[in-house]
């Protein structure tokens, strides 16, 4: 009687474990394709290169009224002003670095995530290997 | 000398975070658009009888463009001073309502009057856009030739009047 009951719980707790793996999937499934399918019909290309092109270029720009959010995060209004002016430029043809050339104009250096080298953001980019080599150089002085 | 080098990096480093803690100017945004030419648009005239407004509308004239919004709390703080520069300092002052209703623009120029010589309605933010717009209000000073010469965000008062925007006309 007492092996029954026993096999009986093993039987609910199988169930259930399964029950709870097919929720997980599902969400999982669900998140994905949501994520997937919202982006396609908001943003729709002629071209996968298209689309790749535009989801890496809002994947690098800044919202540049949140708190460090790119602009495939952000639910800011401007944000999503943004991104439609991105793929209307990427519908266009336009090529990347027109593209953050014209938002740059626009917004300063500050709204690409990864700040391109010239000499306003030379120093940005110069510092940290600067201060490494001066460093190992002194300690090598030092030593 | 050795000992004092790393105090001078130190001492370095603490006076540009000093610098850029107290004395930067967090409403300060550059624009390459200085010296540049007004982006091309054209928009729906929300009042008068001119159809449209364009970028052309802007040429011959020292004027103002501002972008604001009936729904915008700090745009009523400023329009008080749009009346005054527009009665007495007779600068022309172009509006873009940016993402407005132009029933709700035209009852809000009712309630607190109407300092601008055309209304652009840019429903979907396209032109703000174009402009580099962060928010409203926006104002921007135009020279005759159509070029941007100043941006200002944020609300334009007296101060910002007398002591910067005024100033920069009379040179032009």
């Amino acid at each position: 009687m007492g092996n029954r009951i026993v096999s009986f719980d093993k039987k609910i707790m199988n169930h259930l474990k399964s029950f709870w793996y097919l929720i997980l999937i599902f969400l999982i499934y669900l998140n994905c394709a949501s994520t997937l399918f919202a982006s396609e019909d908001l943003y729709p290309f002629h071209s996968s290169s298209d689309a790749t092109r535009f989801s890496s270029l809002t994947k690098e720009i800044r919202c540049v009224v949140c708190q460090n959010q790119n602009l495939a995060e952000s639910n800011a209004p401007l944000a999503n002003d943004l991104r439609n002016k991105i793929y209307y430029m990427v519908l266009a043809k336009q090529s990347n670095s027109e593209i953050e050339s014209y938002l740059v104009k626009r917004y300063g250096e500050f709204i690409l995530l990864k700040p391109r080298f010239n000499i306003t953001t030379f120093m940005l980019w110069i510092f940290p290997f600067a201060a490494i080599l001066i460093s190992l150089y002194r300690f090598y002085m030092l030593r | 000398m050795k000992k004092i080098f790393p105090f001078i990096i130190l001492f370095a480093l603490l006076t540009l975070l000093g610098r850029e803690l107290l004395y930067a100017n967090p409403n300060k945004f550059t624009t390459s658009l200085a010296g540049e030419t007004v982006p091309n648009f054209q928009l729906n005239n929300i009042l008068s009888e001119h159809q449209f407004f364009n970028h052309k509308d802007l040429i011959g004239q020292i004027s103002l463009l501002n972008v604001w919004a009936t729904w915008c709390y700090a745009c009523k703080i400023e329009m008080p001073m749009l009346m005054e520069i527009k009665e007495k300092f007779h600068i022309p002052i172009f509006g873009i309502a940016y993402k407005d209703d132009p029933y709700d623009v035209k009852m809000w120029l009712q309630k607190f009057g109407d300092p601008y010589r055309l209304i652009g309605d840019d429903k979907n933010g396209n032109v703000a856009i174009d402009l580099g717009i962060y928010g409203t209000p926006e104002t921007f000073v135009i020279n005759a030739e159509g070029k941007i010469i100043y941006r200002h965000i944020g609300v334009l008062d007296r101060k910002t009047w007398e002591t910067v925007l005024y100033p920069l006309i009379k040179k032009l």
